[in-house]
């Protein structure tokens, strides 16, 4: 047995782990503790994590996707208020003024060491033309085949790779949020803060499994592709990137 | 190959980890405390690959940083998240948007850079430790490169940087580097992380 791990950029695509894809790599998922808050008044553009579970803990109302879709802003309070996966998109892909791209993504176990899973996106292809025809939506969506051991993890840490385009970013801001049906498991709230202009970073999260009874470890594995996230992008509070990712949980060596 | 077992080996030992706590009826160990820090030095001085090798990540694939780089590097008894920035001048420029936040700085500089270097090294480590958000920080301040012959001791550097009068009173160590001695580093790392974990200040020392 080992872990394999493949990332499918549409349902044809059949490529393997490690293997270079065309489209936008899925979004980190992490998280680490921030050990120290910060006393400045001033709203922060220091880099910090923010762990809540569900919407009341983070204090916001509870929105639906379709008061979102109608709204012409959609702020980071309006997505810790989503109770479930979204269907659609809340943003189209020319939002993304800033040029953001993703170009790398990584998992590796935090107690063995192991990287688990890589993919990286080759240099950027023209973005007009034929593939955009196509699926204007397959460079933010990826499918992650894990075994029934990664479930077993305990603390994986996750890395971004990401490009910016020439305007420099003051408060760039990550939200995800990963659903087993309609059950929040968790959800992450990562301040990059300053993005350079013409910079490439990368930013690796720590990210803790959620305690998960067996009865939901059990039902992950049976149902794939019913573990869904939503990762929400962010810049001066206001959404730019929407990137999405189902698993499952029950592939075989 | 070795990858594969790489996986079976990692595989094992969740095995035997899972087995070992159903067994003992054992919860999870504490999780290790977690500090924030950011790294800063000029280009070339080895900060991406000293952090890549506590990682136990090769270091064939490391070109300049053109950005910022956070990673959490594990260590036994803490988990740093090392922000590290880019040290080229177009980026320099940029580290103090970074500092927010951090609980401790590590600086590297190339013990073997020309003179020039160095004292742009030194002009830099001496704005960090009078930065305001800095100021009061414990800081690990590694001199790199020190497998190469044209490298000065670290004796010599912490004579050249001014530090017994520069940063008295406040907590920093320094210590002599190489990617080729990363048991060293490691050591280097586990007193820095004793200075994060002690809330008052201590003499400096190297």
């Amino acid at each position: 047995m080992s872990y394999s791990c493949t990332s499918r950029g549409n349902s044809q695509d059949t490529s393997s782990a490690k293997k270079t894809a065309g489209d936008n790599p899925g979004t980190g998922t992490g998280g680490a503790d921030s050990s120290g808050s910060n006393d400045s008044p001033k709203k922060t553009t220091a880099m910090r994590v923010k762990k809540g579970c569900n919407s009341t803990e983070a204090g916001v109302p509870m929105t639906s996707e379709e008061d979102l879709l109608s709204s012409a802003l959609v702020t980071p309070e309006d997505v810790l208020g989503l109770q479930k996966i979204t269907e659609n998109y809340l943003c189209s892909p020319d939002d993304n003024i800033y040029n953001i791209d993703f170009t790398r993504f990584k998992i590796r176990d935090m107690e063995t060491g192991t990287v688990l899973f890589e993919i990286t996106k080759p240099p950027s292809t023209d973005k007009t033309g034929d593939k955009r025809d196509i699926d204007p939506n397959a460079g933010r969506f990826v499918r992650y085949q894990f075994t029934p051991a990664f479930l077993r993890l305990r603390q994986v840490g996750a890395t971004v790779e990401f490009m910016v385009g020439e305007m420099p970013i003051d408060n760039f801001r990550m939200i995800e949020r990963h659903y087993f049906r309609e059950k929040l498991l968790k959800s992450f709230d990562f301040e990059f803060g300053f993005c350079m202009p013409n910079s490439k970073n990368t930013c690796e999260h720590i990210y803790e499994f959620p305690p998960l009874s067996e009865d939901i470890v059990r039902e992950m594995i049976l149902h794939p592709y019913e573990t869904q996230s939503d990762s929400f992008y962010f810049v001066d509070n206001k959404l730019v990137m929407h990137n999405k990712a189902d698993y499952s949980y029950n592939g075989r060596t | 190959m070795s990858e594969h077992m790489q996986l079976s080996l990692a595989l094992c030992r969740i095995g035997l980890y899972t087995c070992f706590r159903a067994l003992c009826c054992k919860g999870p160990p504490p999780p290790r405390p977690e500090y924030d820090v950011v790294c800063v030095g000029l280009t070339g001085a080895g900060k991406t690959s000293l952090l890549s090798h506590l990682c136990s990540e090769g270091s064939d694939h490391i070109v300049p940083t053109t950005g910022f780089s956070i990673k959490a590097v594990p260590f036994p008894n803490a988990i740093l998240n090392v922000k590290e920035l880019g040290g080229a001048d177009n980026i320099k420029k940029y580290w103090s948007r970074y500092y927010q936040g951090s609980q401790g700085v590590v600086f590297v500089l190339d013990s073997a850079s020309s003179d020039e270097d160095l004292e742009a090294a030194r002009n830099e480590l001496h704005s960090a430790l009078q930065h305001p958000q800095l100021c009061t920080l414990p800081f690990l301040i590694l001199a790199n490169h020190q497998d190469k012959p044209a490298a000065r001791t670290p004796n010599q550097i912490k004579k050249y940087f001014e530090l017994e009068p520069l940063a008295r009173g406040k907590r920093w160590i320094l210590e002599g580097s190489s990617t080729d001695n990363m048991e060293a580093v490691k050591e280097s790392f586990g007193q820095f992380i004793s200075l994060l974990e002690d809330k008052d200040t201590e003499p400096a020392r190297i």
